[in-house]
């Protein structure tokens, strides 16, 4: 914006509040050369699941999203298990992990399953408040509530799940994330991508070719996973560090 | 740049977006060559002209009487649930012969009375002349018509009952008639009985040759629910079927009327919406009934009621445009002289059919007047040079008697001549000026650089904030190259605004200058607003006649409806009661407001009453039923000088005062009123979400930029929440003679144009308070507020228009040319000169400078 917006002007009184959250650095993948393996082949993974698994979804939305769901929380968990730092251990073992990451990892098991398991509940209590957010910018709410709630439910899985896994319940955190400010990491470029690929999968929609495939919420859930993985690969390494700037 | 140099920037694109459009449509909408004069028989070699089997004709018109499907619960005419049992048995006895009478897009009444009396094919431009009624230019008194061709027979009176269209297209032409309005399309008896009444003294009369009925009660069903959902279509189509059967038995039994002709048809038929306007398959299929005792000489008779067809296509499929040679054989006069229509049937007829279509051809083609080959004609490359050529073999190879060898193959060979030229002169009523396409665009191009110049400062300064601008801008012009996006043109902008208004959220969430949670309270609710009223009218082609908040729901809950109107009215009335008229003392001006307020209400009650009752219920109904004796006409012109003389004082004692704000706040609250004057009952609650809606995002503190970009969102997405789209027929007109008795083409336009633009209007106003207030925060230091806001509109308008105009070029062999993307360029020139540049640019700019 030109000199005088007000914007810089009211920006001075919050920097000091935010000073703390603005140090928060991006996420690594452990180090180990486990991790790293794991952490390319999650994509593919995830992206030929779903090709397998499209023409069932086409022809029968709401089965093959239900049933898709717990290939999909494992999938999920054991990207992050294998690939992520959990809440609580992060800050210092991250740090740690760069000069002995090895040891790091095999040190809290039970820890990690309790952090799974709170943070698959979390992700699939966001599911509703995303059905929300879903029907707020256009699903149908008098029909349809079912292939809504599924799709927020894989949408929480892919975006939610992997952010809750990492940063816990840190509120300045969240805050951080809610106004798309964290610095871009895999994760968090995952869960914007997954968001941003979800609202441009609604394009197709009013195209008069009248395909199976253009209906509710096929689209929107095949830009989500797009999105996600092209997300989560430009945030963990093209413009890792960085942070989205809208003025 | 020094600011004088974008000010002559931005003022240069805003002169060449009218030159542009101007010079673009001239080229676009294309010009028909037509012959003047009546026709007369031409003098052939081969005999007069044989005898006509009738000499009176009585030409019945049911507006909308289109074949229905027959599994649907009413049915027009020939299908097994239609009401028209009678007519039905006249088929099956053969007193009547049916057809399926293709009409062309566009299908509204004016252009397809026009293709029924003159057998031509009426141009696009027969839109816009059927909204400006008054031209002169749409009056078919000066053209070759079959009514023309009666008249000049003096054989007898010409009388005409039923829609006034037919009054306005032939003026002076009519002996006895009685014209009615089809404006209140509420009314379905009174319309109809005003016909019906005079049809018993006519058919004893004898001094007549031609009678038009013209009944409007089956579209008017059909606009306000639908042809399936209405309980009124049977009885009614009972009630036409009653007055058939009641002209059949004079026809029957009275010795004037023993060569009678009763001609019934449809001028359009009606989608499954009960909107008419486009091409689908149900608003282009007419029915056409040709009725006469005498028939059942030639005729056997055809199964009836038909069965299940599922493109309307019910017996045989002609065109719109043949009914007019067809009268001219049947009733013995000459094809009107523009006709395109054939008709059916020897020599004779044909040969004079065949010599008359070539003297139109021959107005566009000049090839059919030189010498060429006479055979062999596949070889031509050029179909005209084809069917000039196939045109030299036919006329020298005329057979001399029906026992000729060649006879039948030359009936043949001319049949299909005459249906090879009709489709060609259907497709050449669209020839386009190309290089004046070209200009136009290249005169848009040049806007869009100037306003780009001008733009260009704001722009890079904070290329971050403008690029959605831009890329809103951008992708809107490649969308106009979509048929479907055009169509569906809402959900772009629902699509985009959503978005926008949660990434204004996430940015003041950013900024923290809100409470977060106050902030969340306050974006959540503008977002819930935004997804109410995105549902409140369905709208574009695909889910057209889906349930919405406007017809389906306030249908069925009447109260919720009335109570949000009162709220409306409400929220309007505290602000002027607290803000406005500040020189008289609190209860003098709460008075006033209050006054205000009941002259508005009292008219919307009595407007309602009269144009839906069926939406009324409860104390509104007790309160519109309370008849004071004040005709609606008048009611709207009080409350109109009401508000002028509000608005006069408001602005006078702005002049005195030095209070800015409060006067420009007074001058929205009169505005929304008068937008809530000019809007249809369930939109009035509409204005109330956007009213809270801009509380709301006033409070968000944003940047000019940002500003702009919601101004343009809003502006487009409130547009098609009030049930606008890019189709003819989505066009509102029940506002539209609000306080107009005449026909006064000014105001007319005027009403219409802030009846179907109330949304965008609404936000032009609030944009101005939004920037005024921006100004006040930065104490002036910001430099041309107002020139760096109009600059990036006028970017996103030329913009648009340059990929409308491409588009509209590019795609003008399209098959949909005529149903998308012309309405679509002429719903751009309103958007472009009407709402941009009237109201954008000079409504805006006057408020911006009288609050500075």
């Amino acid at each position: 914006m030109p000199l005088i917006d007000p914007v810089t002007m009211s920006a001075i009184n919050p920097a000091s509040q935010t000073t703390p959250v603005k140090s928060s650095s991006p996420i690594e993948v452990l180090p180990a050369d486990l991790a790293r393996i794991v952490s390319q082949v999650h994509p593919a993974l995830l992206l030929s699941a779903y090709y397998l698994r499209f023409p069932s979804f086409v022809a029968d939305p709401v089965p093959t999203l239900l049933s898709s769901l717990l290939p999909l929380a494992i999938i999920q968990v054991a990207y992050a298990a294998f690939c992520l730092p959990s809440t609580g251990s992060n800050a210092k073992a991250v740090k740690k992990g760069k000069l002995n990451g090895a040891k790091k990892t095999g040190d809290a098991p039970s820890a990690n399953a309790f952090t799974v398991l709170f943070s698959l509940v979390l992700s699939l209590l966001s599911t509703p408040v995303l059905a929300g957010l879903q029907i707020l910018f256009g699903a149908p709410v008098t029909t349809h509530l079912p292939h809504t709630l599924l799709s927020s439910a894989h949408l929480a899985l892919l975006a939610i799940f992997p952010l809750v896994y990492v940063h816990g319940s840190d509120g300045n955190k969240w805050r951080e994330i809610a106004s798309v400010h964290s610095p871009i990491d895999e994760v968090f470029g995952g869960a914007v991508g997954c968001f941003l690929g979800a609202w441009l999968g609604a394009v197709p929609i009013p195209l008069d070719w009248d395909r199976e495939w253009q209906k509710w919420p096929v689209t929107i859930v095949t830009g989500a996973y797009a999105g996600y993985v092209l997300g989560k690969m430009v945030g963990g390494w093209l413009l890792k560090g960085r942070r989205i700037e809208f003025d | 740049m020094a600011p004088g140099f974008r000010t002559l920037f931005l003022v240069a694109a805003n002169v060449l977006i009218p030159i542009a459009i101007l010079t673009f449509a001239s080229g676009f909408f294309p010009y028909k060559p037509f012959l003047s004069g009546l026709a007369q028989y031409e003098n052939l070699d081969y005999g007069s002209p044989p005898e006509a089997p009738f000499d009176k004709v009585v030409f019945m018109v049911v507006d909308a009487l289109r074949r229905h499907r027959a599994n649907a619960a009413s049915d027009f005419v020939y299908s097994g649930l239609s009401g028209f049992s009678f007519t039905q048995s006249l088929i099956s006895s053969g007193a009547a012969i049916p057809f399926t009478a293709h009409a062309t897009s566009p299908t509204i009444t004016m252009p397809r009375i026009k293709a029924i009396t003159t057998g031509s094919i009426p141009s696009f431009l027969d839109v816009i002349l059927n909204f400006a009624e008054s031209d002169t230019s749409s009056s078919l008194a000066t053209q070759d018509t079959w009514l023309a061709q009666m008249k000049a027979k003096q054989a007898g009176k010409m009388v005409m009952y039923g829609d006034d269209t037919w009054l306005k297209l032939f003026p002076d032409f009519f002996d006895r008639m009685d014209g009615t309005s089809s404006f209140f399309v509420s009314d379905f008896t009174e319309v109809d009985n005003n016909v019906t009444r005079h049809v018993p003294g006519e058919l004893g009369n004898d001094d007549w040759n031609t009678m038009v009925l013209h009944y409007l009660g089956l579209d008017h069903i059909g606009h306000k629910a639908g042809p399936r959902r209405s309980p009124n279509m049977i009885p009614k189509q009972r009630e036409m079927d009653g007055i058939v059967s009641q002209i059949y038995e004079a026809m029957a039994t009275k010795e004037s009327l023993q060569s009678t002709l009763l001609v019934l048809c449809g001028d359009h038929g009606m989608n499954d919406a009960g909107n008419h306007g486009g091409s689908a398959p149900g608003e282009t299929s007419p029915a056409l009934v040709f009725i006469s005792p005498k028939l059942k000489e030639i005729s056997q008779g055809l199964e009836s009621p038909a069965l299940f067809e599922e493109n309307f296509q019910y017996y045989s499929t002609v065109e719109q445009s043949d009914v007019a040679p067809t009268l001219g054989a049947l009733l013995g006069f000459p094809v009107p002289r523009n006709n395109l229509g054939l008709e059916n049937d020897r020599t004779q007829i044909l040969l004079r059919n065949a010599r008359q279509i070539l003297s139109v051809v021959t107005a566009t083609f000049s090839s059919f007047e030189s010498d060429g080959p006479s055979q062999n004609c596949g070889e031509l490359s050029d179909s005209v040079d084809e069917l000039a050529c196939e045109w030299r073999g036919i006329s020298s190879s005329v057979p001399t008697s029906g026992e000729d060898p060649d006879f039948e193959r030359w009936i043949v060979t001319i049949t299909k001549w005459l249906k090879q030229v009709q489709e060609l002169m259907s497709s050449t009523a669209s020839n386009y000026d190309v290089p004046k396409l070209v200009i136009g665009q290249a005169v848009a191009a040049v806007a869009l650089l100037s306003a780009s110049i001008a733009a260009g400062p704001t722009v890079f300064n904070a290329w971050r904030t403008s690029s959605l601008f831009i890329a809103i801008s951008i992708s809107y012009g490649i969308m106009m190259f979509a048929s479907s996006y055009v169509e569906e043109e809402q959900h772009f902008w629902y699509w985009a605004t959503t978005a926008w208004l949660l990434l204004l959220w996430i940015k003041c969430n950013r900024k923290q200058i809100l409470n977060s949670r106050l902030l969340a309270l306050s974006s959540i609710t503008i977002l819930i607003i935004m997804r109410f009223t995105r549902r409140w009218n369905q709208t574009g082609q695909k889910f057209a006649g889906e349930p919405d908040i406007a017809r389906t729901f306030f249908f069925e809950h009447k109260i919720s409806l009335w109570t949000l109107v009162t709220l409306t009215y409400l929220w309007n009335l505290q602000s002027l009661a607290t803000k406005a008229f500040q020189r008289f003392n609190q209860t003098a001006s709460t008075a006033i407001a209050t006054l205000l307020a009941t002259a508005a209400v009292t008219f919307k009650l009595a407007f309602t009453n009269e144009d839906s009752p069926e939406l009324m219920a409860g104390i509104a109904k007790l309160m519109a039923g309370e008849e004071m004796g004040v005709s609606l006409v008048t009611r709207a012109r009080i409350l109109f000088i009401a508000l002028g003389l509000a608005l006069a004082y408001t602005l006078a004692s702005s002049f005195s005062h030095k209070r800015p704000n409060p006067t420009m706040r007074t001058i929205h609250d009169l505005l929304t009123l008068l937008l809530i004057t000019q809007s249809r009952a369930t939109n009035i609650p509409l204005l109330l979400l956007f009213g809270i809606q801009f509380f709301l995002i006033a409070d968000l503190d944003l940047s000019l930029i940002e500003i702009s970009t919601t101004s343009l969102l809003l502006q487009y997405s409130s547009f098609f929440t009030f049930g606008g789209s890019n189709a003819i027929s989505s066009v509102d007109l029940s506002s539209a003679y609000n306080g107009v008795s005449g026909y006064n083409i000014v105001a007319v336009g005027i009403l219409t144009f802030v009846s179907n633009w109330t949304g965008p209007i609404f936000w032009t106003s609030a944009t101005n308070l939004l920037l005024l207030k921006l100004k006040t925060k930065t104490g002036g230091k910001e430099k041309g507020i107002l020139l760096q806001h109009l600059a990036l509109q006028t970017v996103f308008v030329t913009c648009a228009l340059v990929g409308v105009m491409a588009a509209c070029t590019v795609l003008r062999t399209h098959l949909f040319i005529w149903t998308v993307f012309s309405p679509k360029y002429l719903y751009s020139m309103a958007w472009s000169l009407g709402q941009h540049l009237v109201v954008n640019v000079g409504v805006g700019s006057m408020l911006f400078w009288l609050g500075g």
